[in-house]
């Protein structure tokens, strides 16, 4: 090291002169957790991307209760299968295009005719057509109760029509209508936004917003302290204590649309007793469960949480271990006949091995003896789905590209759903999810999640056990406005302080 | 003093600690007299976890440098003494392999062979091994090649003594303590990125008590925790440089000794 | 077989008959590169999708689209003579998760990640050299003992501990550099001073080692006796009789931070070959992943030949 020393000092001493701030004048740099996933392709997750960093704008925009307002479109009409969407007048895109129907049908119809079509508009037999000017007809198979939740999606954002020519993948530079435009995307690295004076609606508040994206959360959080960004996001759980007493920077910790859940193998021996799932759910403490991840996740009493107005805020009760033990000996298991099952998570999300080791604890006082398994993701999928496992701990998000429950309650809880990991069947639930098809009313929606996820808490369908709360951290940057719901703009707000 | 450094860290390693006992009331305690290192975030005991991890981190690195060992050494002693055209085409087949593989990164085949089977113990453990063989081959290739043309090896061949006898009696001993002197940095370098792997996700998964993977979960700590880096970094340095520290002077003239 | 080539210079014809073995071996590589994953790695197309579009579920339908649209879906064989047919002119395809050609990516990083090996090289010898020689010269003194004591720790202390600890010193605590990323000079020297650790080390032993035998070597003394100073001894008649077992080394070390420097392009935030094979592993890119490999390896067998070359070169007793 000593050998090293004078080098280093030169070295430093020689490139300091060369750094500077990255942002310039006026700017704002930030460091975002998910880079582009296929350079902002909207049959990915890139439009939700394009939505947050304030460039890319669908139809239909969401007010912070996720509820739609006018975004591109400024009123719609239902009539049976048949939406009608009016234009906003006046816009202009980036690259100086007008907004009307014709350019919003050509940016539908090619993200319609993509091999996998975006989760928010997929499987509904979506079609759109210019209905005049400045009005788009949208049609779907059966009658669209949430069509224009569906379309606020940011898969679902318009570009300019010169982005589709050329038959590539269109490109959102210098061709959306945001707040901000942007000027230059660097691939997974990040991406240069400027402030678009022409837009329709609230100035962005930086002139220009230097965007890198850093997978990994304590480069995120060393670049935030040594001033490289000023705003960052998903900060490390043992981290969140010493930002929130720092002075020198605005510490924001919100919930997530997102559940960790333990699912349980209901098509096979032991967890298709009921009284075994119960068994489980009474043997957890998920209040402890949350403090082993230090604040950083809410403790679950049922599928959705604080992030939705239909989440439950009631405490989850403490363990039974007692009760555990004997819903356990109804079932046939004892000392003399002790459950032992296995419990498969993965890596990705850090936080999961974690908890599943606190989980195996918490059985193992209930008397049931778990063999953990922290491995690919992408080799389980397929075994659960195929019912060959007995616990898996998941993370799920239960709203996904739009602010509605429906898709993730239909695809994961319906007999025969695509991701039925838990394998349940009742027809009682199958009828529930049945009636929404006719229920647009936000409240009636609401009130049908909140039965739904009763009655997957008396089936004890699998364990929700936190809820896991997000966070962002700002310094020398202002104006950052929460969004449990992650689907809306977070950049155009964020400002220089001073 | 170094056999009972040895004896100590294989003892140590061989006894059960208490890796896996929580106690979430006691989550990120600092070090007391209670617990020596600390407790991580499920408020297990940090030393027991890096007491334990003697058997993965130093066990797996020592378990692969062995293999590696093994399989280099004899292909390199079979390639360095056969005769012959034919033989001699295979040795220069076999030599332009290893003189492949020695140039591959081991952390990109690690990560190569992550992506094929998933990430866990046995990949990592294989791509150390995968790799680990061709500088052995190499060495002992070479070695193998010098020693047949010494005088005694001669000799001793004229005498009418079998290859098999050859090679343990006269070319083993002789290519012995270069072998030793690679062995231990290749050693040092399968621990070395057994942990790395691990830290990158792609190796021994938590909860082992892996020094690499024991990093990664703790790693983001560094600020409200740092016992929980400092622990297994120091006893990862400690292991390697007491592994790799250099006798004094090797000279070509000293014969190495 | 040397006979078989018209070359006198055994050098020469050493260069030619390893250059000659470079394209069979590639094309061997690149066919197991090719079909390994394909065979062995599951669901591809799960893969890719869940990788653009991480909460979807499992979607047969969607899945055979986009195998047609990757060319999946057809035999094996037929894939991997498109790809090479496509490789021979330059094509290595296009992305499965980004659908961007390849081979402008995995350059563009194989170019970052060269840089960042050339100045971590750089900077091992700068520092290297002059110490092994020093130590050599001057036994059991400060720079002697240094390289002992230091060089065992830096030997000895994993990149992936160095370089958050850099980080944490120079960029959180001093302020003086940024934390992370790539581009300009100031971002370059934590990743590569991370690097340039062990190198230096390894150098200054070896160095050490050699110029012991160099210092005892009758031309050096021949030289002291002509009154050359002593900086000149070292440097000019020592030096480069010490430096075969460091060009050795620098060979493997350049390839294998070419595709190997994963966890410091991880911790810096560099956009080199490492992270984006590492990336593209993650995500199934196979694409991605077949010509990262077929470049790492072509680098790995043209950096041996020529590390050999110049070691033949260098050493007097093969001249």
């Amino acid at each position: 090291m000593r050998a090293l020393a004078p080098v280093v000092v030169v070295l430093a001493l020689l490139l300091s002169a060369c750094g500077g701030s990255p942002a310039g004048e006026g700017g704002t740099a930030v460091a975002l957790q998910f880079p582009p996933r296929a350079g902002y392709a909207f049959d990915a997750d890139d439009g939700g991307l394009l939505t947050k960093l304030g460039v890319a704008e669908p139809l239909v925009a969401l007010d912070p209760r996720g509820n739609p307002v006018p975004g591109l479109a400024t009123s719609w009409a239902q009539d049976g299968t048949t939406w009608r969407f009016a234009l906003r007048e006046g816009v202009r895109f980036h690259d100086g295009a007008a907004l009307d129907a014709n350019a919003v049908v050509t940016a539908l119809t090619y993200v319609l005719g993509r091999p996998a079509p975006p989760r928010a508009i997929t499987d509904i037999g979506l079609q759109v057509a210019a209905d005049g000017p400045m009005t788009v007809r949208a049609t779907t198979t059966a009658p669209d109760p949430v069509l224009p939740l569906r379309l606020s999606s940011g898969s679902t954002s318009i570009l300019s029509p010169a982005a589709y020519r050329g038959g590539g993948q269109p490109s959102p530079v210098n061709t959306a209508t945001g707040p901000l435009r942007m000027t230059e995307a660097r691939g997974t690295e990040g991406a240069t936004l400027e402030r678009f004076d022409g837009y329709w609606g609230e100035r962005a508040r930086s002139a220009r917003v230097d965007v890198r994206y850093v997978g990994d959360p304590q480069t995120r959080e060393l670049a935030l302290r040594s001033g490289d960004v000023g705003y960052t996001e998903g900060l490390p759980e043992t981290s969140r204590a010493g930002l929130r007493a720092d002075p020198s920077v605005t510490f924001s910790e919100f919930p997530s649309a997102r559940t960790i859940l333990l699912q349980l193998n209901q098509s096979a021996a032991p967890f298709a007793d009921v009284r075994v799932r119960r068994a489980v759910t009474a043997a957890l403490d998920r209040n402890v469960l949350a403090q082993a991840l230090g604040g950083a996740a809410a403790p679950a009493s049922d599928l959705f949480g604080p992030a939705v107005p239909y989440g439950s805020t009631q405490a989850p009760p403490p363990a039974d271990v007692p009760a555990a033990r004997a819903l356990l000996a109804e079932a046939g298991h004892g000392p003399q006949n002790p459950l032992r099952v296995r419990l498969w998570t993965f890596p990705n999300r850090p936080e999961l091995p974690v908890l599943a080791q606190a989980i195996a604890a918490q059985l193992q006082a209930a008397g049931i003896t778990t063999d953990i398994t922290v491995g690919e993701y992408d080799a389980q999928e397929p075994e659960v789905l195929a019912g060959r496992y007995d616990m898996f701990l998941n993370s799920r998000s239960y709203l996904s590209d739009y602010p509605d429950a429906a898709s993730t309650l239909t695809s994961d809880y319906t007999s025969g759903g695509a991701y039925a990991i838990d394998r349940y069947r009742s027809p009682a639930f199958d009828a529930l999810m049945a009636q929404l098809g006719a229920v647009t009313d936000t409240d009636a929606r609401a009130r049908i999640y909140r039965q739904a996820a009763a009655m997957l808490v008396t089936d004890a369908v699998g364990v929700p056990i936190v809820h896991p709360r997000n966070t962002a951290v700002e310094k020398g940057v202002t104006g950052f406005v929460a969004d449990p719901l992650d689907l809306r703009p977070v950049l155009p707000a964020l400002a220089p302080a001073g | 003093m170094r056999v009972l450094l040895v004896v100590v860290v294989a003892a140590l390693g061989v006894v059960e600690w208490p890796t896996d006992a929580t106690d979430v009331a006691n989550r990120l305690d600092p070090p007391s007299g209670r617990h020596l290192l600390g407790t991580d975030q499920l408020g297990r005991d940090v030393l027991a976890r890096v007491l334990g991890g003697i058997r993965w981190t130093v066990g797996l690195g020592f378990g692969a440098a062995v293999v590696s060992l093994v399989i280099g050494v004899g292909v390199g002693l079979l390639t360095g003494w056969l005769d012959g055209t034919r033989a001699r085409i295979v040795g220069t087949l076999v030599q332009s392999v290893v003189d492949l593989v020695v140039a591959v990164p081991t952390l990109l085949v690690g990560l190569v062979v992550a992506a094929l089977l998933g990430p866990g113990l046995t990949p990592a453990v294989l791509a150390l091994v995968v790799l680990g063989w061709a500088p052995f081959a190499r060495l002992a290739h070479r070695l193998t090649v010098a020693a047949r043309a010494e005088g005694w090896v001669l000799a001793a061949r004229s005498l009418g003594a079998g290859p098999t006898w050859i090679l343990r009696v006269h070319v083993l001993p002789a290519i012995a303590e270069p072998l030793r002197a690679a062995f231990t940095a290749r050693f040092v370098g399968a621990m070395l990125t057994l942990a790395g792997l691990s830290f990158l996700g792609l190796g021994v998964q938590p909860p082992t008590p892996e020094w690499g993977a024991m990093l990664a979960e703790g790693r983001t700590a560094v600020f409200s925790a740092p016992w929980l880096v400092v622990a297994p970094a120091g006893a990862l340095v400690l292991v390697a440089g007491l592994v790799s520290r250099p006798r004094r002077v090797v000279g070509p003239g000293s014969a190495g000794r | 077989m040397t006979g078989l080539l018209p070359v006198a210079h055994p050098v020469a014809a050493l260069a030619l008959r390893r250059l000659a073995l470079v394209p069979p071996v590639l094309l061997v590589a690149s066919a197991v590169v090719f079909c390994l994953p394909r065979l062995l790695g599951g669901n591809v197309t799960r893969s890719v999708i869940r990788s653009r579009s991480l909460a979807s579920a499992p979607d047969p339908a969607a899945e055979a689209r986009l195998a047609a649209e990757l060319g999946l879906d057809r035999p094996l064989r037929e894939q991997y003579l498109a790809w090479l047919a496509g490789a021979l002119r330059g094509d290595l395809g296009r992305s499965f998760t980004t659908r961007a050609p390849v081979a402008p990516d995995v350059l563009g990083a194989t170019g970052v990640s060269g840089v960042l090996a050339l100045l971590a090289l750089a900077v091992a010898l700068a520092v290297g050299l002059p110490a092994g020689v020093l130590a050599a010269d001057r036994p059991g003194r400060v720079v002697d003992r240094a390289v002992d004591r230091v060089g065992a720790v830096a030997l000895a202390v994993p990149e992936f501990v160095v370089g958050p600890a850099l980080v944490l010193v120079v960029a959180v605590w001093a302020g003086w550099l940024p934390a992370l990323g790539w581009g300009t000079a100031d971002r370059a020297v934590l990743p590569v001073l991370t690097l340039a650790l062990f190198p230096a080390a390894l150098a200054a032993r070896l160095v050490r080692a050699e110029t012991r035998v160099a210092l005892a070597h009758p031309s050096t003394a021949t030289a002291v006796a002509k009154g050359l100073s002593r900086r000149r001894v070292l440097g000019v008649h020592v030096l480069p009789r010490s430096l075969t077992a460091v060009l050795a080394e620098a060979g493997p070390f350049l390839t294998g931070t070419l595709g190997g420097a994963v966890v410091v392009e991880v911790v810096f935030d560099v956009p080199g070959l490492g992270r984006t094979l590492a990336e593209a592993i993650g995500s199934r890119d196979l694409p991605t992943i077949q010509a990262g490999l077929v470049v790492v390896l072509a680098v790995a067998m043209l950096l041996t030949l020529a590390t050999e070359l110049a070691g033949r070169a260098l050493d007097p007793r093969s001249r």
